[in-house]
C-alpha cells in the first residue's frame, strides 16, 4: 500500500510562491497501475519527484509499505531507491556512448548486486532488444532507446517504477508498444506501476486514474479492485 | 557501488573525451618528462660522485689541513695572523694565497692520536718535465699514490703500496714519449726532472760567492734528474678530481724526497697543504668523528669523505633543485587544466548524475567517479611522461656519455621505483585537482539535473 497524507508543496517565497501542491491525500494499492494525468503545470510531475523521495514535501507524509518515506535519512534512502524503485523518463536519458549492456546493469552496479549478465540478458529480452545488446545506445531509434530505459527500469524487479510521460516523445504507434511493454511487465512482475501523462486514452487503460488541477486532486477513479 | 565499476566507469567516461583527456594528461606529461628527467640525472650524478670517491678516496682516511679556508671554510676577507706556518698555495682560480700549512710537527702530533694508524702528506709537486732519451721534454705533476685509489690500467700492473722509483703513467704520455704502445712503455725509465730550488752543494762546497755574478749563477738554480720505472699505464680517468687528469702516481717517499728537493732552502719546505690521516676501525663513522673532533680541538680543520661526498653532492642538488622547480611549476600549471577538463565533465555529464542519483548511487560514489576519472587523468600523465622521458633517455645515454666521456658511467639511471612513486604521486596531485568538481557533482540536485528544456 502507497499512502499519500496530506501532501503541500510550494515554491519560491513571498510574492513569487507557487503552491505545486495543495493538500493531496490517496491510497494505492500495491501491484496496481496508476495514471497521473493534468494540465500543464498542475503539479503531476512534483507529485511524483514527492512520491519517490526525490523531493521533499513542505507538510504531509508518504507512506510506503508502512514506512515514512521522508524519514529515511542519506545512505537509507538511496538504497531504498536504488533497490525498491525505478524511473522512466520523457526524454530517456540513456547513455548515448555507452552500449546497450552498460547502460543496462547501470542500476545493479549501483545495488551491488550479482549475476549481472544473467539479469541484463533476460531484461533486455522482455523488452525485446536481445540482438542490441553490445550496440551502442546511440545507434539505437527513439522507441528503442524507451525500451532500453524500460529494460533498465525492471532490471533489478523493484516493486514500484514512475514514468513521467513515457511516451511523451515517441509516435503514437511507438508509444502503444511502450504502454504495452510496461503492463505486461506490470503482469509478470507484480510492481506498482505510475505513469504520469497527459493522454486519457493511456490512462483510461490504468486502473487508478488521478486527475490534478492547480495541485489539488479533482478526480480520482479507481476502475476495479485489485487485490493485493 | 563497488570500487571496481566505479574505476571502470570513469575509465570509459574518460575514452569517450579522448582529445580532451590526453590534452589534460600531457599537460602533466610534461611536468612528469621533466621530474623523471631530474630524478635520472640526479640518480646518475649520484653513482658519478659515489664512484669518484670509491676510486679516490678511502673512507677510513680523514683530509686533515691547518688553515680553513682550504676546506672550502672560513673567512677569506679578514686577515690573517702570521705564524711560521704560513706558506703559499694556489687555489682554483689560479691566484697564490698565504695559507696555514702542515708543518713535520704537525704531522708528528697527529701520529701520536691513539685512534690514528698511520698519516700520509699529500704531496702535490711541479715537475719541471718528464723525458727519455730521444724523446721531448713535457712538463708534468707529480702525486704520491694512495692506495685506496683504483685507476683503470692499460699496460702493466699496480702494486699497493707503490714500489719506490715506479711511476704510473697516463696514457696521454706513451705516445709524446715515443713509445709505440702501452704495452711497451711498461718496464722502461724515464727521466723526472725537479728544479732546485737553490744548489745546496755548491754552497757548501764553495761557501756563498762574493762576486755578484757567482751569486746570479748560483741563483739560476740547476735541476736534478732522477729515473723512474714505468710500472703501469693508466688509462684515461672518468672519475679522478678534474683537473688531475695528467698526474703521474709515485710512491709517497719518493714524492717526499722530490718536493724536498725542490723546496729546500724556502719557505715551503717540509709544509704540505694537506695530510691524510688514518683512522683505525675507520669504517665504524663514531671513530671518524673521534679523530675530527680531536683535531678540532688541536686547531686543525678536517674532512671525512663522508664530508667530501656530500660536498659534491651539494652541487648536484641544487642543480637537481632548479630543474624539479620546472618540474613542480609544470605540474601546478597542468593542476588547473585537470580542474577545468573535470568541471566540463561534470557540466557534460549533469544529466547522467541526476539519473544515477535518482536510480539511488551514494553521494560518496558519484564524488568517488569524478575523484577516479582525474586519478586516471594523473596516471595517464604521468604514465605518458615518464615513458618519454625513459624512451629519450634509453636513447640518449650511450650518446651523452660518449660526449662527456664518461666511460662506463651512465648520466641518466632511471630507478623504477622512484618512477612509481613519482607517478602516485601525480595521481594524487590529480585527484586533489579533481576534488571541487567531484564535489560539485555529488552535490547535484537530481531534480534539477534531469529537467529537461
Ligand atoms: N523548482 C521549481 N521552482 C519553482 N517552481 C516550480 C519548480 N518546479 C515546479 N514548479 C512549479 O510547480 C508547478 C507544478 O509543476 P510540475 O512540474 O509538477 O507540473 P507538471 O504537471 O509536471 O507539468 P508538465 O505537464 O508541463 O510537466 C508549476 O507551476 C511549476 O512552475
Ligand atoms: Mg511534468
Amino acid at each position: 500500500m502507497i499512502e499519500v497524507k496530506h501532501i503541500s508543496k510550494t515554491y519560491g517565497k513571498k510574492d513569487s510562491l507557487v503552491t505545486a501542491l495543495n493538500d493531496v491525500s490517496f491510497n494505492i494499492p500495491e501491484g496496481s497501475t496508476v495514471a497521473i494525468i493534468g494540465k500543464s503545470g498542475s503539479g503531476k510531475s512534483t507529485l511524483m519527484h514527492i512520491m519517490s523521495g526525490l523531493d521533499h514535501p513542505n507538510s504531509g507524509q508518504v507512506v510506503i509499505a508502512g514506512e515514512v518515506l521522508h524519514d529515511l535519512k542519506g545512505k537509507a534512502m538511496d538504497a531504498f531507491r536504488a533497490n525498491e524503485m525505478s524511473f522512466i523518463f520523457q526524454s530517456f536519458f540513456v547513455e548515448a556512448n555507452q552500449t546497450c549492456f552498460q547502460n543496462v546493469s547501470l542500476p545493479l552496479e549501483i545495488s551491488e548486486l550479482k549475476q549481472r549478465k544473467a539479469k541484463v540478458t533476460e531484461a533486455l529480452a522482455a523488452v525485446g532488444l536481445s540482438d542490441k545488446i553490445n550496440a551502442k545506445a546511440s545507434e539505437l531509434s527513439g522507441g528503442q532507446k524507451q525500451r532500453l530505459a524500460v529494460a533498465r527500469a525492471i532490471v533489478n524487479k523493484p516493486q514500484l517504477i514512475f514514468a513521467d510521460e513515457p511516451t511523451g516523445n515517441l509516435d503514437s504507434v511507438t508509444g502503444d508498444k511502450i504502454i504495452d511493454l510496461l503492463f505486461k511487465l506490470n503482469k509478470t512482475n507484480k510492481n506498482t506501476l505510475i505513469i504520469v501523462t497527459h493522454d486519457d486514452e493511456l490512462a483510461a487503460k490504468c486502473q487508478i486514474r488521478i486527475t490534478l488541477k492547480d495541485g489539488k486532486i479533482i478526480d480520482f477513479k479507481q476502475r476495479k479492485k485489485v487485490s493485493k | 557501488m563497488r570500487i571496481i565499476d566505479i574505476t571502470r566507469r570513469s575509465a570509459r567516461n574518460l575514452k569517450q573525451a579522448k582529445a580532451r583527456t590526453l590534452l589534460t594528461a600531457l599537460a602533466i606529461g610534461v611536468g612528469a618528462f621533466a621530474l623523471t628527467l631530474t630524478l635520472a640525472a640526479s640518480n646518475g650524478a649520484q653513482s658519478f660522485v659515489n664512484r669518484v670517491i670509491s676510486d679516490n678516496f678511502d673512507p677510513t682516511e680523514i683530509i686533515v689541513a691547518k688553515d680553513e679556508s682550504i676546506l672550502g671554510r672560513g673567512d677569506t676577507n679578514k686577515p690573517k695572523e702570521y705564524d711560521e706556518s704560513f706558506g703559499s698555495a694556489v687555489v682554483n682560480s689560479g691566484a697564490s694565497v698565504q695559507i696555514k700549512q702542515l708543518t713535520d710537527k704537525d704531522i708528528q702530533k697527529i701520529r701520536q692520536y691513539p685512534e690514528v694508524s698511520q698519516v700520509r702528506e699529500g704531496v702535490t709537486l711541479t715537475l719541471e718535465y718528464i723525458t727519455r732519451p730521444g724523446a721531448k721534454k713535457y712538463v708534468a705533476n707529480a702525486i704520491d699514490f694512495s692506495p685506496a685509489q683504483n685507476p683503470e690500467v692499460v699496460a702493466g700492473a699496480i702494486v699497493k703500496p707503490l714500489s719506490d722509483k715506479t711511476v704510473l703513467l697516463p696514457e696521454a704520455y706513451v705516445s709524446s714519449l715515443g713509445f709505440k704502445n702501452p704495452q711497451e712503455a711498461v718496464g722502461k725509465s724515464i727521466t723526472l726532472a725537479v728544479r732546485k730550488s737553490i744548489d745546496i752543494a755548491s754552497i757548501l762546497q764553495n761557501g756563498i760567492p762574493s762576486n755578484t755574478n757567482d751569486i746570479q749563477e748560483l741563483a739560476k738554480s740547476s735541476s736534478a734528474l732522477e729515473q723512474f720505472k714505468i710500472a703501469a699505464v693508466l688509462k684515461k680517468p672518468t672519475t679522478s678530481q678534474p683537473g688531475t687528469e695528467l698526474y703521474l702516481f709515485i710512491s709517497n717517499k719518493d714524492a717526499k724526497a722530490l718536493n724536498d728537493i725542490a723546496k729546500i732552502g724556502t719557505n715551503q719546505y717540509r709544509k704540505y697543504t694537506y695530510a691524510y690521516a688514518r683512522v683505525k676501525n675507520g669504517e665504524n663513522k663514531a671513530n671518524i668523528a673521534t679523530v675530527q673532533a680531536r683535531l678540532k680541538k688541536d686547531g686543525y680543520t678536517s674532512q671525512s669523505v663522508e664530508e667530501t661526498q656530500k660536498f659534491l653532492t651539494q652541487i648536484i642538488d641544487v642543480l637537481k633543485a632548479i630543474v624539479a622547480a620546472f618540474g613542480f611549476i609544470a605540474v601546478i600549471a597542468s593542476v588547473f587544466g585537470v580542474v577545468n577538463t573535470m568541471y566540463i565533465s561534470v557540466l557534460q555529464r549533469t544529466r547522467e548524475i541526476g539519473l544515477m542519483k535518482a536510480l539511488g548511487t551514494r553521494r560518496k560514489d558519484i564524488s568517488r567517479l569524478f575523484r577516479f576519472e582525474a586519478a586516471w587523468i594523473g596516471f595517464l600523465g604521468g604514465a605518458i611522461g615518464s615513458l618519454a622521458a625513459f624512451l629519450l633517455g634509453t636513447v640518449l645515454n650511450p650518446w651523452i656519455t660518449k660526449r662527456l666521456d664518461l666511460g662506463t658511467q651512465k648520466l641518466l639511471i632511471f630507478d623504477l621505483k622512484q618512477i612509481s612513486i613519482l607517478i602516485v604521486l601525480l595521481v594524487l596531485v590529480a585527484i586533489f585537482a579533481g576534488l571541487l568538481p567531484a564535489r560539485k557533482a555529488a552535490k547535484l540536485d537530481p531534480i534539477e539535473a534531469l529537467r529537461t528544456e
